[in-house]
């Protein structure tokens, strides 16, 4: 038997998550991340595990890691020097993106530079039409003069977006064979190979985005690669994709746009999957760090995916686990503005200086500052016993909010978290309406460092039915990348109605979206275990200018059955907006497969709960709901499935800490869930 | 006593949830592509009395925020649990502001008393009258532009009035849309509903009620705060719309903005008499109508972004608006687009905002572009197309801190535009080019935002193509500070070729297959000295496309040849010279383009004078067709007639009127 083993590098710390199949156990374990030298962690890692407990590398048969080394390319611009070949006429695409401001109530408020400055734009005369059909060929003269001026500008990358070039990709393919004659070196792009779909910014920007990392992931992957052989790993390395997935590191080489927001993603796949075992259909995951809190809305153990989610500046659209982030985490800090009012965020002490608590040269006082001045966050264990908590110089930060707001330490503190959680309450009310969903029957799975510390707050203000503290949470992420399965997606714009005419059109589109997919498994990720297809539609009323994807059956497809796919639509259109039209004309935009090769789960073992009362290692005094409590404080570790004990109370592990609100219960489920309720809970928003 | 701080920023909070969770309520449920497209709509709480206390931010128009209800809210005798109310009558209550704008309320109770109203506005695509759509520049009355409902309970008690939304649907072009659309209003307002009873059981009855008057008086706290940071004073200026009616003479927008301690008074006296086409902008006079002070609202909250967005910054404003002005106009005259007005009227504000803080305002925003529509033929199904293409927008002015966004922002920072790619598929056209257009950015030490521009290529016959808000083809935006003005819009068939076009303002064009049109939007007004750009800054939008080599050496004095710049030449030429590109007045704070200046050079501010005075004496229906035989008259004299020029010519021509007509005469008597 073997373990399987993931990992997450984040900015500050990189998880482990290690499932070892002979006892069905889950260990996990943190280092620092060394993003100057990347790999250094996974080796350090690996030794730390084989010598504490006993994880042998040559017995790793499974190894996926998400990492942010893509996005971070992105915020910190450092990624290839671009050059962009678009249609003559067009020159002007990402400059003017879609019009929309960031900020429409600011007459200051401008667009983010794009990744390719104007002037290392250059016009290629050529065209496609929207069929497909070629009115102009490619002007190689035009090519060649491009190439000159964007080589003496000094650009090592070349991406390529012409105008339909996904209903036809000759002329790029064209245009890459020029510039390749000229010379071999430089690096290019092609939009209709990154991500074929319609509506020329987004597929371009997507495109410049893909390019822009391009190098800086292949250098860094094979450095993991390396550092696994290193190691005397011998499982194929696995990375971790937006789309909740895991391919080939190999394959990331090529592909990197499709791992830019893997570490969110797998976060929402470790809450999906703990949703799924559990039992639960409607769940929102609320993973909380330093400096920012994702929620994402999962429904009957799937997430929802997005395209057009954030990188930095920009939005790419490629399939990804849509999460809203919110700019607020344990690291926000708490002001008085000149009106006497007290505010949150959006600035954050990060992760250095840090909560003024970590005396680590932050002063300002942040939310981890107020849940220690509360007598919630006690010091004993936080993250892994490498951050000691400094009740003295958090309280100093709290105290210069008191003076402003004529408050005593405890009640600032209490405030600045009430406010904090307000400002959460604001932004995930959007995202439920946004859905149509009601907040009430949902349970929250709370993970990150501080997820758990907040839980309960924002529980109470949704009226949400319940709050799941995963075994793990600390190292969810990780965990999320140990239950992924190998998936990709693929893409057709099509744009017929939905008759029996403009279905028979496109048969030729499905099967060969159905040979890419089947390759891509079987022959780039060289997977032989089951797979699955799972087919969709982009589609629309005549007249609409937004899609909604609807899932189709193969055979609907093969036999062209308009009335059951447009009937599917109806429906799909009738549950995000609550009506739909049975009279309408339907088209589909763009045909979508999914391919999934199934990867066997670990199967953690449900243990028998045995109903009784738990005993706290010991009582502290907290500050909450305007008084002091005497809180009991629990160890996780210690916890037994079907034990229960009631709010206050705080639970202690390695990776967070857990707070339990008074009114609240607690109880441990069979998989060693931590379920928090509370009585009146629902009848509060009632 | 008011709420703590820390309760008050925790309502706030929950109030602004309430009012998102409304839009995005809003948003999902509509019918309309229309609304889903240009968002224009809102949703807001009021309270009792009908000051906005909430609005979102994310989803929906900008132009609404702080709207008052309490006018309309007054006009209903009576409210019952269940009720919702309806208007979209721009003369009743001027909460609408033209009938494609349904406004509903609904009054939320505790116990047996009204506590706040949860409100919303959706545009319909159409609401019946003259034109497909209900909008044209070339309507003169208000019952031409659809089909009017007065304040009624379109709900009683949780009941729909059948026949009122009977009538209603009766008159419109697509009654299937309006009701999916009124559907997901009333939807809003039940959200809205919702919410506030949430909050009460969360904060208690008392503590909202008294926090959703703090959080007004906040804002409005402030917005003065803001106000009391800038230099007192008045601040008089004027900006003009192309036509004041189809193929008329230019219209003025006055204002004179005071600042006073943490006050602001804008007095509209000067601006035109009102209008016989429909760019009216019905306030009904009331001195703080959201509609006019939407560019005050852009600045406070420019100044400062923390600016909460309430009915309470109004309160720090007090509007003079003269009756039978197009910033007031009397029943019945049309309103539809007064969203072209609206747009010259935030510019105009943003205008006279800069002469207090030159430092930290910009130059005008680029505008003139129109919203464009497609009516054609396909020609594979042979099916009539009608399909929305791009709006066309310009950038923002140039500011001391940097140039302007180019193709889009300031007070159009919230419109989208439509991918070539799906313009080509949905609207039957083929796109030639989508870009920003050369030399179109004000010059200035840091130049103003480029326009954008387009040419496509009709394939079917009888092809309609309608550019809705057409405007600034003759007087283009102004700079400031030193800064110049941007350059004009523009509207060609056959752009470059021998039947070449010019459609100039039009807003209706009918073309056959292989015409081209070109459209563009002119740019945004430059901030400082254009001579002393940094000459690394006009290389860089020299190697852009942006500018070309001869505009860098006119306008900026900066010589680049083979895209390097020559120094000593550039230091010389800018030594000798003095910007040329467009003129500037002695004196004056803000340099405006050549037409603008040949149009003030006779129509002066005394000629202006005499004007107002003159016209304000007649009866309302007598004061556009006077203006009109006035500016004819003065158009015909001798240029280097002094009378032109002075006032007196005006007086003159207003008194032969008078004579002219007896009617006119008695009511001078009388």
């Amino acid at each position: 038997m073997a373990y399987r083993v993931a990992v997450d590098i984040g900015g500050t710390f990189t998880d482990f998550c290690v499932f070892d199949e002979t006892t069905n156990t889950l260990e996990t374990h943190k280092v620092l991340s060394t993003p100057g030298k990347p790999g250094s962690e996974i080796i350090l890692g690996l030794e730390e595990l084989s010598k504490r407990k006993g994880v042998n590398p040559q017995k790793i048969s499974w190894f996926s890691h998400g990492t942010t080394v893509g996005i971070n390319t992105v915020i910190q611009r450092q990624g290839a020097k671009l050059a962009l070949f678009v249609t003559a006429g067009f020159e002007d695409v990402l400059e003017l993106a879609r019009l929309k401001v960031p900020d429409p109530y600011n007459i200051f408020s401008q667009r983010p530079q794009p990744l390719v400055p104007r002037e290392r734009v250059y016009g290629i005369e050529e065209r496609i039409l929207l069929d497909g059909s070629v009115e102009k060929k490619v002007n190689i003269q035009s090519v060649k003069s491009a190439i000159k001026a964007a080589k003496a500008a000094g650009a090592d990358t070349i991406v390529v977006a012409l105008l339909h070039c996904y209903a036809n990709s000759t002329n790029e393919q064209q245009v890459k064979q020029a510039i390749k004659q000229v010379d071999d070196d430089v690096e290019v792009t092609l939009s209709s190979d990154v991500w074929p779909v319609i509506r020329e910014y987004e597929r371009t920007v997507t495109a410049t985005v893909a390019g822009y990392i391009q190098r800086r992931v292949a250098n860094y992957l094979s450095a993991f690669q390396d550092a696994l052989k290193q190691a005397g790993v011998p499982a194929l390395p696995l990375i971790g994709k937006s789309n909740g997935g895991v391919m080939t590191a190999e394959l990331g080489k090529t592909e990197p746009i499709s791992m830019l927001l893997s570490g969110t993603a797998a976060g929402v796949m470790g809450a999906a999957s703990i949703a799924q075992h559990s039992g639960r259909a409607e769940v929102i995951s609320f993973d909380v760090g330093g400096t920012s809190a994702d929620v994402a809305i999962i429904m009957d153990g799937a997430a929802a995916y997005g395209s057009g989610e954030m990188v930095g500046d920009f939005p790419i659209y490629v399939p990804t686990v849509s999460v809203t982030s919110i700019g607020e985490g344990g690291g926000s800090i708490a002001w008085v503005d000149d009106f006497g009012v007290l505010k949150v965020g959006p600035e954050s002490a990060g992760s250095t200086p840090g909560p003024a608590c970590f005396n680590n040269g932050g002063e300002k006082p942040t939310i981890t500052d107020a849940f220690v001045v509360s007598g919630l966050l006690v010091s004993d264990r936080l993250g892994y016993g490498a951050v000691n908590l400094d009740l003295k110089k958090a309280r100093a930060s709290i105290r210069s909010l008191g003076d402003k707001l004529n408050l005593r330490d405890e009640e600032v503190a209490e405030s600045i978290i009430k406010v904090a959680v307000s400002g959460m309450f604001l932004e995930t009310s959007k995202l439920f309406s946004h859905r149509g969903v009601d907040p009430r029957r949902f349970s929250m799975v709370a993970f990150g460092g501080a997820g758990p510390m907040l839980a309960c707050h924002l529980a109470k203000d949704l009226g949400l039915a319940e709050i799941i503290i995963p075994p793990t949470p600390g190292v969810l992420s990780a965990f999320g990348g140990l239950v992924a399965d190998i998936r990709n997606d693929f893409i057709r714009t099509v744009m017929v109605d939905v008759n029996n005419k403009g279905l028979k059109s496109i048969l030729m589109s499905v099967k060969t979206l159905e040979e890419e997919a089947a390759s891509w498994l079987r022959d780039e990720q060289g997977f032989k275990g089951k797979s699955e297809l799972l087919w969709s539609c982009d589609m629309r009323y005549r007249g609409q200018s937004f899609e909604i994807e609807t899932i189709v059956k193969q055979s609907w497809l093969y036999d062209s059955s308009s009335e059951q796919i447009k009937a599917a639509f109806h429906e799909a259109h009738h549950q995000v907006y609550d009506h739909s039209d049975d009279h309408a004309e339907v088209q589909i935009v763009n045909l979508r497969l999914v391919i999934v090769g199934t990867v066997p789960k670990p199967s953690l073992p449900m243990t028998k709960e045995r109903k009784s009362l738990a005993t706290p290692s010991k009582n502290v005094k907290v500050h909450v709901d305007g008084n002091h409590h005497e809180a009991a404080v629990f160890d996780r570790q210690k916890l037994c499935p079907g034990d229960h004990f009631y709010g206050p109370a705080i639970v202690l592990q390695d990776d967070t800490t857990t707070i339990v609100l008074p009114k609240f219960t607690a109880y441990v489920d069979g998989a060693k869930n931590l379920i928090l309720t509370a009585n009146g809970i629902q009848d509060a928003s009632r | 006593m008011p709420v703590d701080k820390v309760t008050l920023e925790i309502l706030k909070n929950h109030t602004r949830a309430a009012a998102e969770s409304m839009a995005y309520t809003l948003y999902r449920t509509a019918h309309s592509t229309f609304v889903k497209e240009t968002e224009d709509f809102t949703t807001g709480l009021t309270t009792p009395e009908g000051e906005t206390f909430a609005t979102p931010t994310e989803l929906g128009a900008t132009w609404f925020v702080g709207l008052n209800y309490g006018r309309a809210i007054e006009m209903i005798d009576e409210y019952r649990p269940g009720d919702i109310c309806m208007t979209n009558d721009p003369y009743s209550g001027f909460v609408c502001t033209h009938p494609p704008d349904t406004h509903i309320w609904k009054p939320v109770f505790y116990h047996d008393e009204i506590v706040a109203f949860s409100v919303g506005h959706i545009h319909n695509t159409d609401v019946g009258g003259a034109v497909p759509a209900s909008l044209s520049r070339s309507l003169t009355e208000v019952h031409q532009e659809g089909i009017r409902i007065p304040p009624t309970k379109i709900m009683s008690e949780g009941e729909i009035n059948q026949e009122i939304l009977e009538i209603f649907m009766r008159n419109v072009r697509a009654p299937e849309q309006n009701w999916g659309d009124l559907k997901a209003q009333i939807a809003a307002c039940n959200t809205g509903e919702r919410k506030v009873h949430e909050m009460i059981k969360r904060f208690g009855i008392e503590t909202f009620r008294q926090g959703v008057g703090d959080l007004l008086d906040y804002a409005e706290n402030q917005a003065r705060a803001i106000i009391r940071d800038l230099p007192d004073g008045k601040y008089d200026f004027a900006d003009y719309i192309d036509e004041d009616a189809v193929d008329g003479w230019p219209c003025r927008i006055k204002l004179s903005l005071e600042i006073n301690e943490d006050n602001l008074i804008l007095d509209f006296t000067g601006s035109d008499p009102q209008l016989e086409s429909s760019m009216n902008m019905p306030t009904g006079g009331d001195p703080r109508h959201a509609l006019v002070l939407v560019g005050v609202i852009y600045v406070l909250y420019s100044l400062d972004p923390r600016l909460y967005l309430n009915s309470g910054i109004a309160r720090a404003c007090r509007c003079i608006l003269p009756s039978g002005t197009m910033v007031n106009p009397v029943f019945p005259a049309a309103v539809g687009m007064r969203t072209l007005s609206c747009n010259r009227l935030h510019g105009l504000t943003f205008g006279a905002f800069a002469q207090a803080v030159p430092d930290r305002l910009m130059g005008a925003p680029a505008s003139g572009g129109p919203i464009m529509n497609v009516n054609t033929t396909d020609i594979k199904s042979g099916r009539r197309i009608m399909a929305a293409i791009n709006p066309m927008t310009g950038g923002s002015g140039g500011s001391a801190s940097r140039d302007g966004n180019d193709g889009s922002g300031a007070n159009q920072g919230f419109l989208k535009n439509t991918p070539v790619e799906v313009n080509e598929v949905e609207a039957g056209i083929k796109v030639h080019r989508y870009g920003l257009v050369t030399d179109s950015a004000g010059p200035g030490k840091h130049r103003g935002g480029l326009g954008t521009e387009m040419i496509f290529e009709s394939l079917a016959p009888n092809t309609k193509i309608t550019a809705r808000n057409r405007d600034r083809t003759e007087f283009s935006g102004w700079g400031i500070a030193g800064g110049k003005a941007g350059g004009a819009s523009s509207f060609l068939r056959n752009p470059n070729q021998k039947n070449e076009i010019n459609l100039g303002n039009t807003d209706i064009v009918t073309v056959d297959p292989g015409d081209l049109i070109y459209v563009s939007c002119g740019g945004a007004g430059g901030w400082g000295d254009p001579f002393t750009r940094e000459p690394s800054a006009v290389l860089k939008d020299v190697k852009c496309g942006w500018v070309t080599p001869q505009h860098a050496q006119k306008a900026y004095g900066v010589i680049i040849k083979n895209d390097m710049i020559d120094k000593p030449a550039t230091e010389l030429f800018r030594k000798k010279n003095k910007s040329k590109t467009s003129a500037v007045k002695d004196n004056t704070f803000y340099s405006v383009c050549t037409a603008q200046l040949e149009f003030e050079k006779i129509w002066t501010e005394k000629n202006y004078d005499a004007l107002t005075e003159g016209l304000c004496t007649l009866p309302v229906s007598w004061r556009f067709f006077a203006k009109h035989q006035i500016f004819s008259t003065i158009d015909k004299m001798a240029s280097d007639d002094p009378a032109r020029i002075d006032g007196t010519a005006v007086k003159q021509a207003l008194s032969e009127l008078i004579e002219k007509f007896p009617d006119l005469k008695a009511t001078e008597d009388a």
